[in-house]
């Protein structure tokens, strides 16, 4: 499973400093981090599992 | 950028425009009902300026049509324009692409506003099918999901930690 990084970007109101900034999304196959271009409130989140499909070819 | 779609057109022809736009892959839209006029449809006429024979010409003359709008990333517009055009070829219609400068919303509930989920999508190769499709992102506040429009391979990630970060 090889995985590229993903660079997103989500207008939003930040959890944090309450505005509506952009955050910064990172994505790679093990971590997601989601930043607030303004206040810098970052949000980590780990890997838990994967659930596929069966293959029918 | 986003852009505010918005798609005039007759009231027969609703149902043909919301499902090309569904299709081409809008996440919602809002309906307002309208009445219609063109200048050519009173070409040679001059309407008397008095307030009611000017809303009795409307009563009577204009047109029922709707209006669908949408906010859309401007990226995607051409391809959700391009399916508006092909499913309603041979049909009256206008199309208006207005950028947005900002978007500002205030919800009631402080509770409700912090604990939003954000819908993303990007399209790439599938790390199970390597199609190239849309891979569609769900995040929460304490759990995020990554799943692929074409197989269905889901990848499943839980909150780890906060940072306050420095300005």
């Amino acid at each position: 499973m090889v995985v590229k990084k993903w660079k997103l970007e989500k207008s939003a109101n930040c959890y944090n400093c309450g505005d509506a900034t952009i955050h910064n999304i990172k994505v790679d196959q093990y971590h997601i981090k989601i930043r607030c271009r303004d206040c810098g409130f970052t949000r980590y989140y780990a890997f838990h599992m994967v659930d596929l499909p069966d293959k029918t070819d | 950028m986003k852009v505010h779609l918005r798609v005039f057109v007759e009231v027969e022809n609703l149902g043909k425009a919301m499902n090309a736009l569904v299709e081409a892959g809008i996440t919602g839209f809002y309906i307002l009902e309208y009445k219609g006029m063109s200048p050519q449809e009173w070409e040679g006429f001059s309407i008397k300026e008095d307030p009611k024979s000017a809303v009795r010409l409307i009563r009577d003359h204009a047109n029922d049509a709707m209006l669908i709008c949408c906010v859309v990333d401007e990226e995607k517009t051409d391809k959700i324009v391009e399916k508006v055009i092909e499913s309603m070829e041979g049909e009256k219609y206008t199309i208006l692409e207005v950028p947005i400068k900002r978007i500002i919303v205030n919800y009631k509930d402080k509770e409700s506003q912090r604990a939003e989920t954000w819908l993303l999508e990007k399209e790439v190769p599938c790390f199970y099918c390597g199609e190239n499709a849309v891979q569609r992102i769900k995040i929460d506040m304490n759990k995020a999901k990554i799943w692929c429009t074409n197989c269905g391979a889901a990848r499943y990630y839980l909150v780890k930690g906060i940072e306050k970060g420095e300005k």
